[in-house]
């Protein structure tokens, strides 16, 4: 089974700042991580190569820096990994991202599985997984909490939504975006890290992916960021209970109840 | 009395996943980790310390082959695990001859796994905290550890001692506290009600106020501090346990020791 996991590198804080001018995340200067719910991908197509064989290949668009969380997946223990960066991709929305990042894909070639995380968690759109699916005319299957069975040709999958969960057959190819229930991801092993830092990851531009110059970067974008705001700071204060344990714990019972009754 | 329990225990810290330098950190990791066993020293090897994603002690001895010394090399282990890690951690424990075990809850990270009381097949509880680690351990590997756990002197005294009970049936055979900058009369009170010994954490960085968050209260941040002097004190204080050393500093500190001893259970100052 060949299986690509796409993962994201994310400011690793929620004190983000956004441009005034360009109306993007401010990357620079912020410490960086893997994309917390694209782990739960990585974990399920390491998962999946264990019990049909075949190989994992990371893809990630990004800056150079983005050969880090690369690096890490390998470390996890995927095989290889693809990182598409080019000054034309920058300031991609999610239509154009899924655009190239499927051109990656059809690059890589022989794809039977697509895996993302349900979203990214700077961006928040859930929009790149389906995204990549519409563009390659493969089926996908959203939100997937459990794998119920695997095989070579078709997955059956259980996914969740707003009334429940539904279990769904999908055959291969196919791209799925999974939830954090789906399974426990596997911490980078000192092994796993040190070999990760000799491998070579293959780096494609925007000519090696064949892109087309009108569906990429800002140009490409349909989506206008027109204006942004930070949400307003919530209300916070402090209350000092004294007295014994149990009678604080009673008290602060009270003071949840009458809040809940608000 | 156990003679690992008479001796300093020196912390020493695995290098983050996320070091940049991780070769050079490794080394310095191995460096000192070497100085402490070679001094006649515990080696304490923490575990993801602080909810910093960090590697494993057992990962790092088996990659710079390091020699153990099972009295002298203990590790930390907490809650924070996959199940599958959990058992391998522990099976490396077993072939690399360590013996000794810090069992603590641990501090979370987005990051970290934790375990499920299913994971260890323990019933009638809503989490695994320390209790249940030392539960498992003792039914799994039994006899093959000797089990430690944390102790707080900082937290209300009755609900730490009521939970002391707790780890102590589960099987803990010794207890370090959080660290001590004087002598502490709850600390005293728990040496006193209970069978297996304690041994007393010192903190060895010159920043107290990084112990704020520890002890409860604000510590200002240009509070002079002389961690030699509390050390010293301390072995003084509670001259028959050892003592955990906390934030160490090697280039100065760690000499040092050479002039405070443990002899028989008994402090003396050379």
């Amino acid at each position: 089974m060949k299986i690509v996991v796409c993962v994201k590198q994310v400011p690793a804080t929620t004190e983000v700042s956004i441009d005034p001018e360009t109306k993007r995340l401010i990357r620079e200067g912020v410490s960086i991580e893997m994309n917390p719910f694209d782990t739960y991908a990585l974990e399920q197509g390491i998962l999946l190569r264990e019990k049909h064989g075949g190989e994992v290949i990371v893809l990630s668009m990004g800056p150079a820096r983005a050969e880090l969380t690369i690096r890490e997946s390998i470390a996890c223990g995927a095989d290889r990994g693809v990182l598409l960066n080019g000054r034309p991709l920058g300031g991609s929305d999610t239509y154009a991202t899924s655009y190239i990042l499927s051109q990656g894909i059809k690059k890589i070639g022989d794809v039977d599985l697509v895996i993302c995380g349900k979203q990214a968690v700077d961006g928040d759109t859930a929009q790149v997984g389906p995204g990549m699916a519409a563009h390659l005319g493969w089926p996908q299957v959203t939100y997937v909490s459990r794998f119920v069975e695997s095989g070579p040709l078709e997955l059956k999958l259980e996914r969740m939504h707003e009334n429940g969960s539904d279990i769904s057959l999908v055959k291969l190819p196919a791209v799925l975006t999974v939830l954090k229930d789906v399974n426990i991801p596997r911490i980078p092993t000192l092994k796993g890290r040190l070999n990760s830092r000799k491998v070579d990851i293959t780096i494609w531009d925007e000519k090696d992916l064949e892109t087309d110059p009108e569906k990429i970067g800002l140009g490409g974008s349909p989506t206008r960021v027109v204006s942004t705001r930070k949400p307003d700071a919530r209300d916070k204060h402090t209350i000092v209970l004294n007295g014994s344990a149990s009678n604080s714990a009673r008290e602060l019972v009270q003071i949840l109840k009458s809040r809940i009754e608000l | 009395m156990n003679s690992n329990y008479n001796m300093f225990h020196v912390e020493v810290l695995p290098p983050r996943q996320d070091a940049e330098d991780l070769e050079v950190r490794l080394d310095r990791f191995a460096t000192r980790y070497k100085r402490v066993l070679d001094a006649g020293y515990c080696a304490c090897i923490t575990d993801n310390a602080m909810g910093n994603m960090s590697f494993q002690g057992t990962e790092i001895i088996e990659e710079y082959d390091l020699p153990v010394k099972p009295d002298n090399v203990m590790i930390h282990l907490n809650t924070f695990h996959s199940k599958k890690d959990l058992d391998n951690i522990l099976n490396t424990c077993i072939v690399q001859g360590i013996k000794y075990l810090l069992i603590v809850s641990g501090d979370g990270n987005v990051r970290f796994p934790k375990l499920r009381p299913s994971d260890l097949d323990i019933q009638g509880v809503s989490s695994v905290t320390a209790v249940e680690l030392l539960q498992y351990i003792n039914r799994e590997y039994a006899g093959a550890f000797i089990l430690g756990v944390a102790f707080n002197p900082y937290e209300p005294e009755e609900e730490e001692v009521e939970k002391m009970t707790r780890k102590i049936d589960a099987g803990a055979e010794f207890v370090i506290t959080q660290p001590l900058i004087d002598k502490n009369p709850v600390v005293d009170r728990l040496i006193i009600n209970i069978d297996i010994p304690v041994m007393v954490e010192a903190w060895m960085s010159k920043k107290l106020h990084l112990l704020s968050d520890c002890v409860g209260y604000e510590i200002p941040e240009d509070t002079e501090y002389d961690p030699m002097g509390t050390l010293a004190n301390l072995q003084s204080e509670y001259p028959s346990g050892g003592v955990y050393l906390a934030m160490m500093n090697y280039k100065r500190q760690f000499n040092l020791l050479a002039d405070l001893s443990f002899i028989g259970g008994r402090q003396t100052v050379r």
